[in-house]
């Protein structure tokens, strides 16, 4: 017996001997990508810190003088950066939302309730994520136009819902796919009509698809340029995104606020990632069918 | 409880029929057994009587009620899934309640079923625990457990037991057996295993290629097979077969296999006669072939010299593989046989229990005469 575990004691102690230089390259690679993608948003941290006269005498990669947060003042009262973010908050939440219930509805049906010309429809659907949005610029912007929508959030929400039907009705209809049939049919036994199959299991099931959307879906409307800048015209309706743009003409060169602009624009899709994180669980079916 | 019929129920996928013409009626709190290889239709049958898939043609009833157009959760049925098919982000007590909870059933009443059933089923413990926490043989208690509480008419397991392990599997053939006893409703129960359809089963269906072969007692089906398949189906090892002819000797019927000749006892040989120098396939039973040595009392023996290919020794009894002039044949035989691999070895067959199929369209000859003297009879 004793003989048995010191051999197995042994074992990764052996393993571990050869493989140790690749270990030790691949993690200064690690190191050095990490460096690269954190440079921007460090740079851009320490620049809100700074005062425009000490960005310019010694540049932006230095540790600031000392803990200066008069540039988030400023950004806060003189850029309206709260109405801003109020403004892309109020076209973020409606569109997510929308359009990952959308993506749900249209997701079911395609993974189990196949109809003659299902497949197509879907191919139809998902290939909405192969078009560029740009293409339909000048068309959206007469169409809202017309409608009267020009210049109001409706036209960033609506367009945002339209847009995210695509790849949420993929991500939902493959994770729908991934739900046992079984379950379905037990559900059916038991009494369920397709509604309550959806809301009480198929949804329950496929959290962590809805994270990864809602994760996703946020990330893109909260850091969209392309319509706000389009269709909005007032300051007042501006987005975070367009407004951080719009200071460079009102303080021609105020690295400093426009860093500290930049670094509220970043909190909130920060704390979607931290808050999201932890519904990315993998495996949440495992156990209802033999595992 | 209700008693079940499927009248001439057909299953098509465009041209293709999966299940063809079934007749059968399953008997009020009868456990009666789907069995078939794979393919056969036994499942797509009892998801038709679920309400899981459409019926192509004919008619299925529960009670006196045809059922065709009725949506499953009004069928008053409850089935127990080969996956189980637990819900995985409930509760085992949520799963079992689940069924109860959108009936609208009042929650203390829920609450005593749910808490019955779990007794019951000795998975009291449990009930707070997810589907992922269990084990397989924990899981299928479960799913057994949500379709007690609903207290159904007729309960429907499709290979409720083949994902369990050998061992935990002949305990759940008991469990499921005496559940059945206790419940007095009807079960439907559909297996590949013949053993679980042979223990289980108050009476079997055997289906093949989407046609019922036979409907009977476990005793009679594998006494009396109605035609080949069902003979060779149905025990294990299954029964050997050898083309033979039928032939007349001063009176005497003899099979001849080409291999050896056996001579039918004049008592038996009269459905026989009607194939005199015709083509049949003879077929015996495993145990029906001893070692001469240890020949048992009280049968019609037929000597036949055999070379042993493989001798497996289980213990209480011996199974050879046995090959005489390019026909190979398995015998059960008594495990003090003193068989050697390639060595000879003399055997008998019991002449009483030998089964002749016409060759073409493969019904046993004399399932008619044996019907008559089946001590248990035939079951409608």
């Amino acid at each position: 017996m004793t003989e048995v575990l010191k051999r197995a004691d042994r074992i990764p102690a052996e393993r571990s001997t050869p493989s140790r230089l690749p270990g030790i390259l691949f993690y200064s690679l690690l190191t050095l990508v990490v460096i690269i993608y954190s440079a921007p948003s460090i740079g851009v941290l320490l620049a809100s810190f700074k005062s425009t006269a000490e960005i310019a005498e010694v540049g932006v990669w230095t540790l600031p003088r000392d803990l200066n947060f008069d540039n988030y003042r400023e950004a806060w009262e003189g850029g309206s950066a709260g109405t801003y973010i109020r403004n892309s908050f109020l076209v973020t939440i409606p569109a997510m939302i929308l359009s990952i219930t959308l993506g749900v509805l249209a997701g079911y049906p395609l993974s189990k309730l196949k109809f003659p010309g299902s497949n197509a429809l879907f191919v139809f659907i998902v290939a909405g994520l192969f078009f560029p949005p740009q293409i339909a610029l000048i068309p959206l912007f007469r169409l809202f136009n017309s409608l009267g929508l020009y210049d109001t959030l409706w036209a960033i929400i609506l367009i945002h819902m339209s847009f995210g039907i695509p790849i949420c009705t993929l991500i939902m209809k493959n994770f729908f796919t991934a739900v046992p049939t079984a379950i379905r049919e037990a559900a059916i036994v038991d009494g369920a009509n397709e509604f309550q199959i959806l809301v009480r299991l198929m949804i329950p099931l496929s959290l962590p698809a809805l994270a990864v959307l809602a994760t996703l879906q946020f990330t893109w409307i909260w850091n969209d340029f392309l319509w706000p800048v389009i269709l909005i015209r007032s300051d007042e309706m501006r987005t975070v995104m367009v407004g951080l743009a719009s200071l460079k003409g009102q303080y021609s060169v105020a690295y400093g606020v426009q860093s500290a602009m930049a670094v509220y624009a970043s909190v909130p899709t920060l704390l979607v990632f931290v808050f999201f994180q932890r519904y990315f669980i993998q495996g949440l079916t495992l156990g209802s069918v033999k595992g | 409880m209700s008693s079940v019929t499927f009248d001439k129920v057909v299953k098509r996928y465009g041209t293709n029929v999966v299940v063809r013409e079934l007749n059968l009626d399953v008997a009020d709190k009868e456990f009666l057994v789907l069995v078939g290889p794979s393919g056969c239709g036994k499942s797509t049958s009892l998801r038709m009587l679920a309400g899981l898939e459409e019926i192509s043609d004919g008619e299925i009833r529960i009670g006196d009620r045809v059922v065709n157009n009725v949506a499953p959760k009004d069928r008053d049925i409850a089935m127990v899934f080969q996956s189980y098919a637990l819900y995985p982000h409930m509760t085992v007590y949520d799963n079992m309640a689940f069924g109860l909870k959108l009936r609208k059933t009042p929650k203390q009443i829920i609450d005593q079923r749910v808490r019955e059933a779990a007794k019951s089923l000795g998975i009291e413990h449990l009930l707070d625990r997810r589907p992922r926490q269990l084990s397989g043989g924990q899981r299928q208690r479960v799913a057994v457990g949500r379709a007690i509480v609903r207290e159904p008419a007729v309960f429907l397991m499709d290979e409720p037991l083949s994902n369990l392990d050998a061992k935990l599997r002949v305990e759940a053939r008991s469990f499921i057996s005496k559940l059945h006893q206790r419940l007095e409703t009807t079960f439907i129960y559909v297996t590949h295993d013949q053993v679980e359809a042979m223990t289980m089963g108050s009476r079997i269906a055997v289906l093949n290629a989407g046609d019922l072969q036979q409907v009977d007692t476990p005793f009679n089906l594998y006494h009396n097979p109605r035609n080949k398949f069902v003979a060779g189906f149905i025990g294990s090892p299954a029964m050997n077969f050898m083309n033979a002819t039928v032939k007349q000797d001063n009176g005497n019927l003899l099979v001849d296999t080409g291999v050896f000749q056996v001579t039918i006892p004049a008592r038996k040989a009269d459905p026989f006669r009607s194939h005199v120098g015709k083509k049949v396939v003879f077929g015996v039973r495993p145990e029906d072939i001893h070692d001469a040595e240890f020949q048992p009392p009280g049968i019609t023996p037929s000597m036949v010299e055999a070379n042993v290919d493989v001798v497996e020794q289980m213990g209480n009894e011996m199974i050879l593989y046995l090959e005489q002039g390019g026909a190979n044949f398995i015998a059960r035989t008594d495990p003090r046989t003193r068989a050697r691999v390639g060595g000879k070895l003399g055997v008998v067959m019991n002449i009483d229990n030998v089964h002749l199929f016409d060759a073409d369209t493969e019904l046993s000859l004399s399932y008619e005469a044996k019907m008559k003297e089946m001590p248990i009879g035939k079951s409608k």
